[in-house]
């Protein structure tokens, strides 16, 4: 090590609150990191993220001229942007600084061993020194960003982000797979909670959509590829599946509103299959076109069981709830107690969840007659015909003390939630990981909730995960308001941790091309020779090319091969005992 | 226009909507009522689903709003009315509430809040500890800035009319700082020890612990500090400031003179003080009887003064004040008090045996002999001097005393106090009768009193009713003395030629300025206004003192009276559903039908009953006044207990409601005992225990600290409850009560945890798995709905309830802590930032959004939106994705408005 001028490090150790602290003896770290070469200030911190010890740090990076900053706390997801921010506002580059993660790789992967964990902070921190020590000032790339933004999907979530956008003066583009706009809700009659009809909210919005001069929109589309980096993305676009021509678009950001499929049970599940078993979307559509008694296939209707949760809830098949199917199951069988004729309705649940207002719904149906019965989760409703040919359905109600009942009823409505959009084609050109859900995920739900792991890329609606429409709305404009603030400036800045070739000693073996899984490496000529080029915009820093590179011509900024020796060599160093 | 959009409120939603305007290029304001920024959020333990500690998720947020370019940020302000102008721009009135600390200088050491003596529920650890009066909101709190919670003035405080901090040096005595507490009120006058015990204490008829079982016996805590000073030895221990080299002549030694040199010698003036009498200290000295106010307690105090350097002449009477200004003084201060009695108008006056209360008082005070032996004695007279002397009288062996009063007993103007002690110490009272004339014997001397009886007719001019003598009435009262104590007048003939008169001889003074016709003479005290009483004499001594430093140093002749408004004691009181009543200390007093000496009649307070007195105070403004704040700032001139509200006007584009939620107050489920049985807590204040910065360093149960092992759940509580006016569902509270299991269990391996709930409704993205998980840790579920809880003499709680799952049964469960998962209310405090124009709420009353289904946020006004828990129950996640949505909102319409703020310079 050495060589460089002695650089002047400030440490920061974080207690957390407890989460560090009660397992890492902080005191101790920073004792055994003060007389490490380089550091000037040590301290230990109740919570280093808090906006006084913020300031500290910028005080104290003044006052003893610092020119690199360590701070050892949390993920570097959760907090690299803040002290950089931190670094920034004190003066210094941003890039001096080095996050040491001491608690999800330390504190609380260690609970049991203490001092272990404290030995382990002690040489992550020692490395983060050492990364710091030979960091080198970087500026961030600044891109000019295109104001255009791509809706995929044309439900009720992708048609009002699109007039989200186009109302904050940017342009769209709107790709919808099926020849008409207005997904799910395009097709549903009387909606919860507001009573509004949802064929006439899509058709408002699709209105709108088709009379804003900035909003152009594709159906019967698909988007088949992307390519450019951040801020800049060539979006192609097929139209009408038989055109060959594919339509290619400039768009600053993508907006993802895919949406969901339903449950389809299986043949046999709760008695699917049988005349009279249906899914939730059939029923609610007989519901919608129904004015006079219900009918199915021309016969009354008077008793309904409804059987809740299938195909949801299911260790081993779809453990997650789909979160709207209580309230509109609840909202249906409200409308069919407003129709003509009487009619009987069980409902036959685990939890009912209408949250929130649509307790409301919930109260509404009990008292025009609805009646609930919980049933064990380990006793399912059994679906069955008997004899005469009259479907039967058994439960066990818990409400008086598990006693079996069994329903003689004219329709089952088997209550089937969500299940993930079938996108494998998006996800795989888009390279956007799902969640075990197999639904979108975002980077943190409540950090960044639209935006996913790959840059310009946002979800909205129920590709994310169950949402009801208006909870679809609210991400959609959601997702505007992420892709205005970046859109709206007009440019934006992209970390300079990128890979980096020195064309001298490139032999243009290629290896590095095939190993990017950004496409971000091309060839290109220097001095009139053949070497690889990495685009900074497009490269994301993941490092995968230097390794593959057999003349060691790939350096990555901010992690350079220098710093990561130092930093090993660093952490392997006896621990002060 | 001042900002493009005005966003009330700073919990998760607001900061999520200001800082997406503010990414967007918008000029945003943000007005949070508290100290810090964060809102709810910051004070929990860990988020779900995904268990993020929830300080690593605000504090960047909150870090980021503070810092954001585009964004203003006001913290401890508050949005106080919002119009739409006709252009459709907002214009918004914000009170910028006093800190009392400038947000600037302090450096968050926190050495404010460790020396303050006031400690009240801790609202950021939902009241399960207590915090100070000063304090910082909590350890992360943006910007971590001291604050002074000062609700206006305690009412024992703003009832001095000396002007002493009755409230701060009960506070400090609470705290055991009996010097600190005598310095405080000698920051007032230098008459501690005389105050405590001649006072009468109308702090005490103010205060608001006299409507529960009496009053704090705040003199008599005044005497203990006084005494405790004398006993300990201690110097003073005040700053004087250097001498400025300026003379000014005090006339007259009684407690406005004393109080005036005081002040004006620690300014820096050279004082003097001109008495015309033997001894220093006017009434005090030379009339209050030292049973009531023992001599050594007056020239201690007197000594006081001394101490700073003032010189005391006595019989030094003045004849000429412009002889004082030819001799260098630059001004003087006519403090001569209301010396002289008034005559009794009658015949016979001038009999030997017929004198003047203040002079016989006097007489007794300096020791001069004066013969009651064997006497009878009519005292003439209803005020206390006419009290005092009948019981000096009643001291020098008179056979009776007669008070005779010409109105009735509840007419007469005596303390009281002074009219019952005197009753029980054997002095007679007649009332409705007037004396005629002094009847004599042969010698000249008196032999008896000739009065009329009195009927009492209309009101007159002071509301009381004006006595009428009834014809024939006449009778003769038998006595040998009359003392005649029917009024006191000022003695101001030397001062005619330069000062104007008014009535009874008084001095005419400005009543704010104190100034006088000639400039640099100033009059304060009864000399000015006639015999009123020792506080208010202290009280105008103080002021002169003010005026007159004002005067010299080229100054407005204002700024004396700074007190905050004083705080409604309904509002006072309604702050605690219920109160303990607290025994009183005994009242000291020990009066004897026939008293023979001038002993005092009341005792000191024990230190421990002073301790127990003084805990009772109920810091009825929060901030005590004891100032201890102010000398434990290290930067100077940081912390202004002077500073006020400050008011700001400003014109917005657009205004985003994010003023959040407010949670069920559980003590409205009485069957479940919270407030009542200690173990009873709600999510909140176990949320609290569960936080990195919680109040205890794990989880316990608040009644003995013991850590629980069985813990119970009550779910739905004030939710989905129509006997509580709440049918909704809170949303959150399953999933903070599943999470809460989690660290429970987490935290301590061997407690059980169980649930008892309606629904578990773990509707969102990754919810139920949560759920599961928390069941598969160990959590057990019931259920069914609690029907009531009670509480065992150990502490320990019996939940009923009828097991459902189990045959349906009546259970009784015990648990060491019960849990009440307590759910959301609305924050009504939405609706009234608009007071021209209705902001819709709905039925339930949160702000209503009347085209939820397709523009979240939008309201009812043009212009304004709503993020957030405003608009109903929202989890973390939702009110995020909510402020998100609120922001585009808020953004169209200001593109389609085309309103654009100009850039702060």
């Amino acid at each position: 090590m050495g060589g460089t001028t002695e650089r002047r490090v400030g440490v920061y150790v974080c207690h957390c609150g407890g989460n560090i602290s009660d397992y890492v003896d902080v005191e101790r770290v920073v004792a055994a990191i003060r007389d490490e070469p380089g550091v000037v200030v040590a301290k230990n911190t109740i919570f280093a993220c808090a906006d006084a010890s913020q300031s500290e740090m910028i005080e104290d990076i003044q006052r003893h001229k610092l020119d690199g900053l360590v701070v050892a706390s949390c993920s570097p997801k959760l907090h690299t942007t803040t002290f950089r921010g931190v670094a920034a506002r004190a003066g210094i580059n941003p890039y001096t600084y080095t996050q040491v993660n001491i608690r999800e790789q330390d504190s609380w992967a260690h609970t049991d061993d203490p001092a272990g964990a404290t030995h382990k902070a002690i040489s992550l921190i020692k490395g983060g020194i050492a990364r710091t020590r030979l960091t080198e000032p970087l500026e961030p790339l600044v891109v000019e960003t295109t104001r255009k933004a791509l809706v995929v999907g044309g439900g009720i979530a992708g048609l009002r982000a699109a007039i989200g956008l186009a109302d904050v003066g940017l342009d769209v583009f709107l790709v919808e797979k099926e020849r008409e706009l207005g997904g799910w809700v395009g097709r549903f009659g009387t909606m919860y909670p507001h009573e509004r009809d949802g064929r006439e909210l899509i058709d408002g919005l699709v209105a709108e959509v088709r009379g804003r001069d900035s909003i152009t929109v594709f159906t019967n589309a698909e988007l088949m590829a992307r390519s450019g980096s951040f801020g800049n993305y060539v979006a192609a676009i097929r139209i009408n599946n038989d055109l060959p021509e594919l339509v290619h678009v400039e768009v600053g950001q993508i907006v993802l509103a895919t949406g969901f499929d339903t449950y389809q049970p299986e043949s046999g599940e709760f008695g699917y299959g049988i005349d009279g078993v249906v899914t939730l979307p059939e029923f609610k559509a007989m519901v919608d076109a129904s004015s006079g008694p219900l009918t199915y296939h021309g016969r009354p209707v008077r008793t309904i069981a409804y059987i809740y949760c299938v195909g949801n809830r299911q260790p081993g098949g779809n453990e997650y709830c789909s979160k709207y199917c209580c309230a509109a199951t609840v909202h249906a069988s409200i409308e069919v107690a407003k129709l003509p004729g009487s009619v009987h309705q069980y409902h036959l649940y685990r939890d009912i969840r209408t949250y929130g207002k649509y307790e409301l719904m919930y109260t509404e149906s009990r008292k025009r007659g609805s009646v609930y019965m919980k049933f064990p989760e380990d006793m399912p409703p059994a679906v069955a015909l008997d004899a005469s040919g009259r479907l039967m359905v058994t439960t066990h109600d818990t409400l008086t003390g598990g006693e079996e009942v069994t329903i003689p009823a004219d329709l089952v409505v088997l209550v089937t939630g969500m299940v993930p959009r079938r996108n494998e084609e998006l996800m795989g050109l888009l390279k956007l990981p799902v969640g075990t859900d197999g639904f979108f995920n975002e980077i943190h739900p409540k950090l960044r909730p639209v935006e996913t792991v790959v840059d310009g890329v946002l979800i909205a609606g129920a590709c994310q995960g169950p949402k009801n429409s208006a909870e679809s709305v609210a991400s959609g404009l959601a997702a505007v308001t992420q892709s205005a603030a970046i859109l709206k400036k007009g440019t934006a800045e992209l970390d300079p941790l990128v890979a980096t070739v020195r064309a001298v000693a490139c032999s243009m073996c290629g290896d590095c091309l095939t190993a990017c899984p950004y496409s971000a490496i091309e060839k290109a000529e220097v001095a009139g020779r053949e070497v690889a080029a990495i685009s900074p915009s497009t490269c994301k820093g993941c490092g995968g090319c230097v390794p593959v590179c057999p003349e060691d011509a790939i350096d990555l900024r901010g992690y350079t091969d220098a710093q990561i020796r130092a930093v090993i060599d660093s952490m392997l160093e006896e621990p002060v005992a | 226009m001042d900002y493009d959009a005005l966003v009330v409120g700073s919990g998760i939603g607001g900061m999520e909507s200001a800082l997406k305007l503010g990414d967007m290029g918008y000029k945003v304001l943000v007005v949070e009522k508290e100290a810090s920024v964060g809102g709810r959020m910051i004070l929990l333990s860990k988020v779900f689903p995904t268990l993020d500690c929830a300080s690593c998720i605000s504090t960047p947020k909150m870090a980021q709003t503070i810092h954001h370019p585009n964004l203003t940020v006001l913290t401890y302000s508050e949005v106080e009315g919002i119009a739409r102008n006709g252009d459709g721009h907002f214009k918004a009135k914000v009170k910028r509430k006093a800190r009392y600390v400038d947000e600037v200088a302090c450096t968050g050491c926190q050495k404010c809040e460790t020396a303050c003596t006031v400690a009240v529920p801790d609202q950021f650890n939902a009241d399960l500890v207590a915090r100070r009066a000063a304090y910082i909101a909590f350890p992360q709190a943006v910007p971590k800035k001291a604050v002074i919670e000062r609700q206006g003035s305690s009412p024992c405080t703003f009832a001095c009319p000396a002007g002493i901090e009755a409230h701060g040096y009960v506070s400090l005595i609470r705290s055991g700082e009996y010097e600190k507490a005598h310095r405080l009120v000698l920051d007032a006058t230098p008459l501690v020890g005389t105050l405590g015990r001649a006072c009468y204490a109308p702090c005490e008829s103010e205060c608001t612990r006299g409507s529960l079982e009496g009053t704090l016996p705040i003199r008599r805590l005044k005497r203990f500090i006084s005494d405790r000073h004398v006993e300990s030895g201690e110097d003073l221990g005040i700053e004087v400031a250097p001498p400025n080299g300026h003379r000014i002549a005090v006339v007259g030694s009684g407690p406005a003179g004393l109080t005036a040199a005081w002040q004006l010698a620690r300014m820096g003036y050279g004082v003097k003080i001109f008495e015309a009498a033997s001894e220093a200290g006017g009434f005090l000295r030379l009339a209050i009887p030292s049973y009531r106010l023992p001599v050594e307690v007056v020239e201690r105090d007197i000594d006081n003064v001394r101490a700073l350097g003032v010189e005391i002449a006595t019989n030094s009477p003045v004849r000429d004040v412009e002889a004082l200004k030819a001799d260098g003084y630059e001004a003087v201060l006519l403090a001569t008090g209301t010396p002289r009695s008034t005559g009794l108008g009658v015949p016979g006056e001038d009999r030997l045996g017929v004198m003047g209360g203040p002079e016989f008082l006097r007489k007794v005070k300096l020791g001069q002999p004066v013969d009651m032996a064997g006497r009878q004695v009519v005292v003439v007279g209803g005020g206390n001097v006419a009290m005092d002397a009948a019981r000096v009288a009643r001291r020098l062996s008179a056979t009776s005393v007669n008070v005779v009063y010409r109105r009735g007993r509840a007419e007469m103007p005596a303390h009281h106090v002074e009219a019952d002690d005197a009753e029980k110490e054997g002095v007679q009272f007649t009332f409705q009768v007037a004396p005629v004339e002094v009847v004599g014997d042969a010698s000249g001397a008196v032999s008896g009193l000739r009065c009329v009886r009195m009927a009492l007719g209309e009101p007159d001019g002071s509301g009381r009713r004006r006595p009428e003598p009834i014809k024939g009435s006449e009778f003769v009262i038998p006595c040998q003395v009359v003392i005649g104590a029917i009024g006191m007048t000022a003695d101001t003939a030397a001062f005619a030629s330069l000062i104007g008169l008014g009535r009874n001889g008084a001095l005419q003074a400005d009543p704010k300025t104190l100034q006088t016709n000639v400039p640099w003479v100033f009059a304060a005290g009864d000399v000015v206004n006639g015999a009123t009483d020792i506080t208010r004499a202290v009280g105008e001594g103080r002021r002169a003192a003010h005026m007159i430093d004002r005067w010299l140093t080229g100054g407005m002749l204002d700024g004396f009276d700074r007190r905050l408004p004083v705080v409604d004691k309904a509002e006072v009181l309604a702050r605690q559903k219920t109160y303990t009543i607290r025994p009183t200390a005994p009242d000291g007093v020990t009066l004897e039908t026939a008293p023979h000496d001038f002993r005092e009649v009341e005792g000191g307070l024990t230190e421990a009953q002073a301790h127990e007195a003084a805990g009772r105070c109920m810091d009825c403004a929060v901030c005590s006044g004891c100032h201890e704040c102010v000398a434990a700032c290290p930067v100077d001139g940081c912390i202004d207990l002077q500073a006020r509200d400050q008011e700001l006007e400003v014109e917005v584009g657009a205004v985003v409601v994010s003023t959040g939620y407010r949670l069920f107050a559980a003590d409205l489920k009485p069957q479940y005992g919270f407030g009542k049985y200690r173990n009873v807590i709600t999510g909140m204040q176990m949320d609290r225990l569960l936080a990195p910065t919680r109040p205890f360093n794990t989880i316990l149960r608040p009644s003995d600290g013991k850590v629980p092992e069985r813990i119970a759940y009550v779910m739905c509580t004030g939710s989905r409850d129509e006997t509580v006016g709440n049918p909704l569902c809170s949303k959150f509270c399953c999933m903070y009560s599943v999470k809460q299991n989690q660290l429970i269990m987490g935290a301590l391996p061997l407690a059980e945890v169980t649930v008892h709930y309606i629904d578990i409704r773990a509707a969102g993205k990754r919810y139920d798995e949560f759920y599961e998980q928390s069941k598969a840790m160990g959590a057990t579920y019931v259920k069914g709905r609690v029907a009531k809880i009670t509480e065992k003499e150990n502490g320990d709680l019996i939940l009923r309830y009828e097991d459902i799952e189990n045959g349906g049964k009546l259970v009784d469960a015990e648990y060491d802590l019960v849990v009440l998962a307590v759910g959301v209310q609305p924050n009504r405090d939405a609706a009234a930032l608009f007071p021209e124009e209705r902001l819709a709420e709905d039925e339930y009353f949160y702000v209503a959004e009347p085209d939820e289904d397709l523009n979240p946020g939008v309201t009812s006004i043009p212009g304004v939106f709503v993020a957030g828990a405003a608009s109903g129950a929202k989890d973390i996640v939702d009110s995020i994705l909510h402020a998100g949505a609120a922001a585009a909102q808020v953004a169209a319409h200001l593109e389609r408005t085309q309103a654009k703020a100009k850039v702060p310079a």
